[in-house]
């Protein structure tokens, strides 16, 4: 990841020549590179080293690895690409990092399921039981849970 | 249509209970700044729009708020667990606990009750944007507030994550009303209502 970059350009967007008075604006972001890698773009929040301005630039470190981060890592790039390329649809190297994480978001979905169970319903085609009420829900943890 | 997913955006693993911090992370969750409204703001927002990158924008936003709405709630919810009367009259939480036990109810840290007073749909492009601008800025500053007060690293990592979502959707709307006003009459953006004007 390039965001040592010397000229910090991924840090600026571009403004209009000449705008009306009278309207707020915020630049519109360049790009989608640089970009942080999943893990750590789900620990700061953002996968875009332009836009991360932590409060007294004190910054998470990275999670622990589970199966569950690993998929929620890749979760998370999907969902903040989507936000991009809702303001951005015409940026086709946008849209092919998109392709390219749908389908590990589909890997990894498939993994986890088949470890831990399902995260959504339909993911019970096929299986013996109801797991969809095994424990734990989101919100649980018990500290000795932890293994 | 919304399907739910059994997991959260973040994970949420908070080790030590402490009913003062969940006090006033509360206001997250029910407060006028808070997750629950800025999910009901964004996703009622969005059938004036339009244009369809608002559409999709307050969609997928909306959509993302109600899953921070949850990762509140499971703090707030972990941060309560198996305590005793002694510890939530220590702590100043009986004044919620006489209410609502250990349940997670949408509530201002004041104990003002979640009230869509707090948020607006005026149906007119410009000014929602801007609310919503304003309204990213205003959740921003609570979880700045949040960090100031919480010491559980366990529970700051989580704030520290959504305080960056707040950065993240500040820009993204910024765009949108970018988006949205290059659609609009150049010579005059105020000549019509085009959520309303067709």
């Amino acid at each position: 990841m390039d965001r040592n970059k010397a000229d910090g350009s991924y840090k600026t967007g571009t403004l209009p020549a000449g705008a009306p008075l009278a309207a707020a604006y915020v630049p519109m972001q360049r790009s989608a590179s640089p970009a942080y890698e999943a893990n750590e773009a789900l620990s700061r929040g953002t996968l875009f080293p332009g836009l991360d301005l932590p409060f007294m630039n004190i910054v998470n470190n990275d999670l622990k690895c589970t199966p569950m981060t690993e998929m929620m890592a890749i979760d998370f790039v999907a969902d903040e690409l989507e936000l991009y390329l809702d303001t951005h649809s015409a940026d086709s190297e946008a849209f092919a990092m998109y392709q390219t994480f749908l389908a590990l978001k589909e890997e990894a979905r498939k993994r986890y399921v088949k470890m831990c169970g399902p995260i959504c319903q339909t993911d019970l085609l096929g299986m013996n039981s109801y797991s969809w009420l095994n424990n734990p829900w989101p919100w649980d943890y018990q500290p000795q849970m932890e293994v | 249509m919304f399907v739910y997913e059994k997991k959260l955006q973040y994970p949420v693993k908070i080790k030590a209970t402490n009913p003062a911090l969940a006090k006033f992370i509360i206001s997250q969750y029910g407060g006028p700044d808070g997750e629950l409204g800025a999910s009901l703001r964004y996703l009622s927002q969005r059938y004036s729009m339009p244009y369809p990158e608002l559409k999709g924008l307050l969609t997928d936003i909306g959509t993302e708020e109600l899953g921070h709405l949850e990762m509140i709630g499971a703090i707030v919810h972990q941060l309560t667990r198996d305590l005793s009367p002694a510890e939530i009259k220590k702590a100043g939480f009986d004044t919620y606990f006489v209410d609502h036990t250990a349940g997670v109810y949408p509530t201002a840290a004041s104990g003002f009750p979640w009230s869509a007073a707090s948020m607006e749909v005026k149906g007119d492009v410009i000014a929602d944007l801007n609310e919503d601008l304003g309204a990213e800025q205003k959740a921003r500053v609570t979880y700045d507030n949040i960090l100031r007060l919480c010491d559980d690293p366990d529970v700051n990592n989580v704030i520290r994550y959504l305080r960056e979502r707040e950065v993240v959707h500040f820009q993204r709307f910024g765009e949108g009303l970018r988006l949205a006003m290059e659609k609009m009459d150049q010579k005059n953006l105020y000549a019509v209502n085009p959520s309303f004007d067709r």
